[in-house]
């Protein structure tokens, strides 16, 4: 058995099954099974999801102090790196918690971009391919072919109007976790990945079946939906006007704490429960050993810099 | 000095998103065909044999989009595969689109070509249903004549001097022999796409289709005379024999259906569906599925007298020959079930994908695999007489 044949065993097998499944029992509706089923995997993954949402947001709150570090050793790499990895550890921010949800999560994402361009199946070649994959289930045998209308669409051919949803969407779940970058060829570069991406999706769109660009609209709009619940608007909102949300206190206080960190050998404030951003943090506060050392005066006078509309700084009492 | 860094910025992004969509477009597409390729087998009359073969353009377009294809109709000696004429069918564009988008509507032709008379008939994925003179190859008539319909999957038939064929469009179209217009009556709307051939017996026309039903309707006024509720939808081409229709589906069954009132005689369970047409020899209903398996039927009762299990699903037609039924399978293995004993035997392998109905003449078969060579074989010994690329 070789690796093709335990991916469509594992992934393929079951997702297209369950494709066709769900639509049988949505009214013959391939169009709303392609939602459910999104919105279904979106939902097991979700604790996933979450990690990583938050991982890149506490990654993004301390974009500024990486800057500051990669500007301080630029011409010592070795120390660079201990000094980013010394922050990681103390802010509680892991860069694979990044990465590793992410690295789970695309195995299932492209096992149902293909179930969805299998089982759409518009010419006999590809009828004939999808009936090796069918499990002996009466119901899915007596449910194929499947109906590729939705709505106005063909779900087989591309559509403009959904292209341009997609491409949309994809631009605000980007601009939410955009963060504002100090460092003007860094910027430039957010700015085009903000354009180019959906763009050239939306493109992408139009030449693939609409099937798969509503698996891509649902999962964008899924992802708006976790951002806004995690940071709220993000980027889509400017600074002075972004109301404090406080609904993902966890690396926030530890970031805080970093940013307060006193020079050599100071104890380091701990806190000792979550607090709603901007309430003062006054009474939380048992301490602990430092671990090594703080961060060194510039890096301090950097971070002690008033940021506009974070209201989650914390004070030293 | 900022230009410069500008430009690898962007250089860098760009890099970046098209290795992205690469990866997306070759994982999205990988394993799944986007562009129709056709599956036409020849016919024999008079001695030449028609194909209707497609013609892949050179180049594709963008990560895993194919090349466009391009179907034509060729003449050939069916001794020798001397080329008498070919004609072009028009139908698509050079050049693929990007993504998974295929480059315009292909003319891949599925059905086998039809012969009557001084024509030889063809519809193609295009939505166009061609007539061409047999001696000359010159166009005879296109219908329709501006425009396209919906693909047509299926092959045409010809009877009562009118051609016949199902279109995904769901209708059935009855179009005048000598001229291509359509008939009174016609088309015949069903409720879902039609990829099966029809079957015209007396005044009878009998077709399966998407919605799970087969329809029996008057082949020369088009007025509906009653139809059958399966469980599967429906792409095989009825076998009409002693007022019974013989059928499967995609249920999984076979069935048997009185000709005159669409009554259930009888059916049979098998494990896979059933694309194919079944033929008949001596009482006997032999019947490839996607299982792999031959079922040869009585074809009073629908008792299993054999289950030839072949090894690979049967998608192509089979063909009768001196008592003995020539199977192909998908995996390009060619067999020969004797009708008296029901026991098989390997008659060739040529290891290429068969989708192409199988056709025979004279005591050679010819079939047409996926890979676009045409083969000649011996029915009896399955010696390869002769064979050709055809592009």
């Amino acid at each position: 058995m070789g690796i093709g044949d335990i991916w469509n065993l594992i992934a393929m097998q079951p997702v297209m099954n369950t494709l066709i499944v769900l639509t049988s029992y949505l009214f013959n509706n391939f169009g709303v099974a392609i939602i459910v089923l999104t919105l279904a995997v979106n939902g097991i993954i979700f604790p996933l999801t979450m990690k990583q949402v938050r991982a890149s947001k506490a990654m993004q709150d301390l974009q500024p102090k990486i800057a500051e570090l990669q500007k301080k050793y630029a011409k010592e790499k070795d120390k660079l790196a201990k000094e980013q990895m010394r922050l990681f550890k103390e802010s509680g921010v892991s860069p694979a918690g990044c990465l590793l949800p992410m690295l789970v999560q695309m195995p299932i994402w492209i096992a149902l971009f293909q179930s969805i361009m299998r089982v759409l199946a518009v010419i006999p070649e590809n009828l004939v391919g999808l009936s090796g994959f069918l499990y002996s289930w009466p119901i899915v045998y007596t449910t194929l072919p499947l109906e590729n209308h939705f709505l106005w669409l063909n779900l087989a051919t591309g559509d403009v109007f959904l292209a341009l949803l997609v491409g949309g969407t994809m631009w605000v779940q980007q601009k939410m976790v955009m963060a504002p970058a100090t460092d003007p060829s860094k910027q430039s570069q957010s700015t085009m990945m903000l354009w180019m991406m959906p763009i050239m999706f939306a493109w992408l769109t139009m030449t693939f079946p609409s099937g798969l660009a509503i698996f891509w609209v649902t999962s964008n709009i899924f992802r708006i939906g976790l951002q806004y619940f995690i940071g709220g608007w993000g980027g889509l909102v400017k600074s002075e006007t972004k109301k404090p949300v406080g609904r993902d206190r966890k690396y926030k206080e530890r970031i805080a704490q970093v940013e307060e960190l006193p020079s050599g050998g100071a104890d380091i404030v701990v806190p000792s429960s979550t607090q709603e951003e901007g309430s003062s943090d006054e009474e939380s506060g048992d301490k602990r050993p430092d671990s090594g050392g703080g961060y060194t005066k510039s890096l301090r006078a950097t971070r002690r810099q008033p940021r506009k509309g974070r209201s989650h700084r914390r004070k030293r009492g | 000095m900022r230009i410069r860094k500008n430009t690898v910025v962007i250089g860098k992004v760009s890099l970046l998103v098209v290795l992205l969509l690469v990866g997306l477009t070759v994982l999205g597409c990988y394993g799944t065909k986007t562009s129709p390729e056709g599956g036409s087998g020849g016919v024999v009359a008079d001695g030449t044999l028609f194909l209707a073969p497609s013609v892949k353009q050179a180049g594709g377009g963008f990560g895993c989009t194919p090349a466009a294809v391009d179907s034509k109709l060729v003449a050939l000696s069916a001794a020798d595969g001397t080329r008498f004429w070919e004609i072009p069918l028009e139908g698509s564009s050079s050049g693929g689109g990007f993504g998974c988008a295929p480059a315009a509507t292909p003319a891949a032709i599925y059905g086998s070509p039809a012969v009557a008379g001084e024509l030889v008939y063809v519809g193609g994925y295009n939505g166009k249903i061609y007539a061409i003179n047999a001696s000359s190859g010159v166009l005879r008539w296109v219908y329709p004549r501006e425009g396209s319909l919906e693909p047509i999957i299926g092959g045409v038939i010809v009877a009562l001097d009118r051609v016949y064929f199902g279109c995904s469009d769901g209708k059935v179209y009855a179009l005048d022999a000598a001229t291509g217009d359509i008939q009174q009556g016609f088309p015949f709307t069903t409720g879902g796409k039609i990829w099966a051939t029809p079957a015209v017996s007396g005044d009878t026309l009998y077709i399966g289709c998407f919605d799970k039903k087969l329809y029996a309707f008057n082949a020369v006024n088009g007025t509906k005379q009653w139809e059958y509720l399966a469980e599967g939808a429906i792409v095989s081409t009825p076998l009409v024999y002693n007022d019974t229709v013989y059928i499967g589906s995609f249920d999984r069954n076979f069935y048997a259906l009185d000709a005159a009132s669409g009554r259930l005689k009888w059916q049979f369970p098998a494990e896979k569906w059933f694309w194919t047409k079944a033929v008949v020899y001596n009482g006997t209903i032999y019947a490839g599925c996607f299982d792999g398996k031959v079922y040869a039927l009585g074809a009073e009762n629908g008792q299993e007298l054999a289950a030839v299990d072949l090894g690979s699903a049967i998608y192509s037609w089979p063909v009768l020959v001196d008592g003995r039924v020539i199977v192909a399978t998908e995996k390009g293995e060619i067999y020969a079930i004797d009708a008296a004993s029901n026991q098989e035997t390997l008659l060739a392998d040529i290891e290429e994908a068969i989708y192409a109905p199988l056709s025979a003449e004279g005591g050679v078969i010819y079939i047409y695999s996926q890979e676009q060579n045409l083969y000649a074989l011996n029915a009896d010994s399955g010696a390869n007489l002769w064979n050709l690329t055809i592009k």
